[in-house]
């Protein structure tokens, strides 16, 4: 699989031209290849809308967003999302939902084998055949997780993926897709309101505020994997960044009280 | 006498005991069986009480005897398959047409909100129609009496089918369209792989719907010009007095009409993908 940069640079965006703040402003952001990206804030902060537009499903109204040579304009299955729903067809068995992205690109004959290693990986070896219905949550989103792999994609684009399954399974779940991302060398950028989920899975976590919806801190994650979420390094890490996120939010709640005064 | 009596109630304990045990497609044979029997016993009575009635002795032939002898003979003949084959043609004609109208519109119903409204109240005024009102107009309209029947056919089928698809496209799931552009489909494969498995069963319930309205009016939309057809066979056994062959080719009718709406049943229960 390759890799690559996401550069993002001077973007903007207004849903609609009444808008006095802009839903994002001023947004620039440098991805190097193969980094894990966590976009954290809370709703409304625009995150999940930047994501869309690096997924090339929503154009931006000012700015850009390039992956390596090419400018997003439209979607991709080499930056494709995985949605917090896992969205599967219900017509289709487990592996025909897994093959799909590759039947787009007409390229599954050549690769057949392909798909029936990334089921193997994520552990549904015993389940190919069954329809997806057939599946508890945990194990649809690892069946979307093989399908957007399936197409070999340089960047993986995650929406809260996790947020609808048990504790035990997104904890998993987790920790397999950073695993997976960093042996692949895939560049993945993650969206989330959970800090946990963040320390857990991102090399760097970007914090954003809303209203107007901009970038409005970073922080490095240089813990190794597989993270172990008891030990000292990573309760710490957690802690500060929690702190950090309470005094940008602190510091908005005033500043939107003194406008309002 | 006692004795009998508990013989009799032990038997019946037997009997719903047998029946209990029985895996669930004899259960349901023998409910189907019971079910034509009874019917079947109507016809006889109705039979019996017609030839009783010197009014109405002259139409003793509908009953079950001499209606199934004139069946047993009709089914030997080449007269029955072509009558057979030229209704099927015409039904064939009339859903290939509702099909083809009926499907685009639906999607456009289902998937535009505007078109929805728009369409809605003429939709449902002209559904209202039996589309045997339209028979002067089809018959100005159209050269052939063939043409005529079959434009009948189309004015029942189209609505059921236009119902059906409009109300499939509306269950899709908006985020398979997000998926599949996501994962780089273009139009034609989004139809192919993502539109049509998703309304497959609703568009297949319409046409189920399609086909037993078309049944129901295909035979009286016969009466008209024609000399073929399960429709023109009634008439014309009505004009020879031909009550046996008359009441032959009603059942004829009916079991066509069965035949048809298993095949849709069968088609939806293919197509569907909703699992319980």
């Amino acid at each position: 699989m390759g890799s690559a940069n996401i550069w993002i640079t001077d973007l903007f965006h207004f849903y609609n031209k009444k808008q006095v703040s802009p839903t994002l402003e001023n947004i620039n952001l440098t991805i190097p290849q193969g980094q894990l990206t966590a976009l954290i804030g809370r709703s409304g902060c625009g995150k999940s809308t930047l994501l869309q537009m690096i997924a090339g499903l929503l154009m931006p109204s000012e700015g850009s967003v390039r992956i390596n040579a090419h400018t997003v304009t439209k979607p991709s299955a080499k930056w494709n999302m995985m949605f917090q729903k896992p969205s599967l067809y219900p017509w289709m068995t487990v592996r025909e939902n897994a093959a799909l992205g590759l039947v787009f690109s007409g390229t599954y004959k050549d690769k057949k084998d392909r798909v029936e290693e990334l089921l193997d990986m994520v552990g549904l070896k015993d389940h190919k055949d069954k329809n997806v219905q057939q599946l508890s949550g945990g194990q649809q989103q690892r069946v979307a997780l093989a399908r957007s792999l399936a197409t070999e994609p340089d960047v993986l684009l995650l929406d809260e993926p996790f947020s609808a399954l048990d504790a035990f399974t997104r904890a998993a779940l987790q920790t397999e897709v950073a695993q997976i991302c960093h042996d692949y060398g895939i560049t993945m950028v993650l969206v989330t309101h959970d800090i946990d989920e963040a320390v857990a899975m991102a090399d760097k976590v970007v914090i954003m505020n809303h209203n107007p919806g901009r970038i409005v801190g970073s922080m490095d994650v240089n813990l190794p994997y597989p993270r172990d979420r008891n030990e000292a390094p990573f309760i710490e890490l957690k802690e500060y960044l929690f702190s950090e996120f309470e005094k940008i939010d602190q510091a908005k709640e005033s500043e939107l009280e003194q406008m309002a005064s | 006498m006692s004795t009998v009596t508990t013989n009799a109630k032990f038997n019946l304990g037997q009997l719903a005991t047998t029946y209990n045990k029985m895996p669930d497609w004899l259960q349901g044979f023998t409910n189907a069986t019971l079910g034509m029997s009874i019917l079947l016993f109507f016809w006889w009575v109705g039979g019996i009480l017609i030839e009783s009635n010197p009014d109405t002795e002259a139409f003793a032939a509908f009953a079950p005897g001499p209606a199934l002898t004139a069946l047993w003979e009709l089914i030997g003949t080449p007269f029955l398959w072509d009558t057979i084959l030229s209704s099927l043609e015409r039904i064939l004609y009339g859903l290939f047409w509702g099909i083809v109208i009926g499907v685009p519109v639906g999607v456009l119903v289902g998937y535009f909100v505007f078109v929805r409204q728009v369409a809605n109240m003429p939709f449902q005024f002209l559904r209202m129609i039996s589309p045997l009102a339209w028979m002067p107009i089809a018959v100005l309209a159209f050269e052939t009496w063939d043409g005529a029947i079959i434009f009948l056919l189309v004015m029942a089928t189209v609505w059921p089918i236009v119902f059906g698809t409009a109300h499939g496209v509306q269950r899709i799931d908006p985020n398979w369209f997000q998926v599949a552009r996501n994962l780089g489909a273009d139009g034609y494969q989004m139809l192919r792989r993502v539109i049509m498995p998703a309304i497959a069963q609703d568009v297949f319930a319409g046409i189920r719907l399609a086909v037993g309205v078309a049944w129901v009016v295909l035979v009286p939309a016969e009466y008209l010009g024609v000399t073929s057809g399960l429709g023109y066979a009634i008439n014309d056994a009505r004009d020879t007095l031909d009550y046996d062959t008359l009441a032959a080719i009603v059942v004829v009718i009916g079991a066509i009409g069965y035949m048809l709406d298993t095949i849709a049943a069968k088609l939806i229960k293919y197509y569907s993908w909703k699992m319980e």
